[in-house]
């Protein structure tokens, strides 16, 4: 074990708790890339396919909001018993569209699934790195025996924030929701979650934004103005912004750095993991990484061709997946890491 | 310059003999180039270039300068 100083010495701990369940959600609409390429000449649905690995998206209906997803992934979670209402002792929704500025919107969740007033509920507003940083605050609660089963939801619909002309977010997001269990693991038991690795760089807000529409810039009739860029996309400052070359470049600075850095602190090395759970952003990200990580591409999941990049729930997506399908199963050691919007980045281990 | 200017092919979707310094970027060198360029660039020279630099690039000889400029500095764009 590594760790001598302070604050190597907290977070080298692995916490005595695990991820019992996880349930997810998809609206019904698909967005094919056939669709997409009617609308963009330059960009044939082949070559969407080839640079994105993405064939297709989900998209939330009119009037279908974040939190609809996040209660149909809670509810599904429930339908398969893996731990009653009257047991959740805290709800955490992680989303970066809320049901309104107030009342929260986890707030809201308790009482439409049910949830005992007991329940302690909180967003918070994080995009592609939440899914980790909510599994912190789980995982936290629980050692700090605030808590025993915590409700972690995971909810966003970019799509509204999308304007449709503008296929540089357009072919890679999609949207959805994912419920997941974190619970007490029993003394004598093998599973655990952590150390954790955090990390923030607020001087890259501006490169994945919607800028308008909160506090700082209230829509107005100015903020909806659209404009054509450079590559022909078209957006307004009340819809979703991304500087594509910028995050690239955070991500391939970042990440490595944050896996280096939970090794050193968790005593392991990639020979360790059975499986790196990134955050699925797309496959150019992705073989990016993978060939950075310097990791066996067949330990690196990849589950986004028929859902795409959605948000916080993509790492909950490839664990409910992997876990129906047997590829990881108790006893499975998985590096998972977050990163994107903020900027904002977050890595941990967990072992099922 | 050979498994970077095999990649640019790859990008710029052309031959990679058409690959010389002097091979104007044309109209293919849109966001997707770019962002593919950054990726290229740090896998083959483990330097980051700003997306904005890459897009006042012209010609190959041009991305090329940048990278150099770049490893000169040895560090982040």
């Amino acid at each position: 074990m590594a760790g001598f100083g302070a604050s190597k010495h907290l977070s080298a701990h692995a916490l005595p708790t695990r991820i019992a369940a996880v349930a997810t959600h998809l609206p019904d609409r698909v967005l094919s890339n056939d669709e997409l390429a009617a609308l963009y000449p330059a960009w044939p649905a082949a070559k969407i396919l080839d640079k994105t690995g993405i064939l297709e998206r989900r998209v939330a209906a009119e009037g279908e909001t974040a939190t609809d997803l996040a209660f149909h992934a809670a509810e599904k979670l429930f339908a398969t018993g893996a731990v009653a209402r009257e047991d959740v002792d805290f709800l955490i929704l992680c989303t970066q569209a809320p049901d309104h500025f107030l009342p929260t919107s986890a707030c809201v969740l308790q009482h439409r699934l049910g949830l005992p007033t007991s329940t302690g509920a909180l967003d918070i507003n994080l995009g592609c790195s939440g899914f980790v940083y909510g599994l912190s605050l789980a995982a936290g609660l629980i050692a700090g025996n605030m808590a025993g089963n915590v409700l972690l939801l995971t909810a966003d619909t970019y799509s509204k924030f999308i304007h449709p002309q503008d296929k540089s977010v357009r072919t890679l997001f999609g949207d959805g929701a994912a419920a997941t269990l974190v619970t007490k693991e029993p003394e004598g038991g093998t599973a655990s979650i952590g150390p954790f690795v955090f990390g923030t760089d607020g001087a890259g807000a501006g490169d994945l934004i919607v800028e308008a529409g909160a506090s700082r810039l209230p829509r107005s009739a100015e903020t909806g103005l659209e404009a054509e860029d450079a590559a022909g996309n078209v957006r307004s400052r009340d819809h979703l912004y991304m500087n594509g070359g910028a995050v690239l470049n955070f991500s391939l600075r970042e990440v490595p750095r944050a896996v280096a850095k939970l090794m050193e602190q968790a005593g392991t090395t990639a020979a360790d993991y059975d499986r790196f759970v990134l955050h699925q952003a797309n496959k150019f990200m992705l073989d990016a990484l993978s060939k950075k990580l310097d990791v066996p591409a067949l330990k690196v999941s990849r589950h986004f061709e028929r859902i795409g990049n959605t948000v916080s729930s993509t790492i909950p997506f490839v664990l409910e997946r992997e876990i129906a399908e047997g590829t990881c199963s108790p006893g499975t050691r998985m590096m998972l890491v977050g990163f994107g919007v903020g900027l904002s980045w977050a890595a941990t281990s967990i072992t099922l | 310059m050979s498994e970077f200017y095999e990649g640019l092919a790859e990008i710029l979707e052309v031959d990679e003999a058409e690959v010389t310094p002097e091979r104007e970027l044309g109209e293919n060198w849109d966001s997707l180039a770019i962002v593919s360029t950054i990726a290229l660039i740090d896998d083959v020279y483990d330097v980051q270039v700003r997306p904005e630099k890459l897009a006042e690039c012209k010609t190959v000889g041009d991305v090329e300068a940048l990278v150099e400029a770049h490893r000169s500095e040895s560090g982040d764009a």
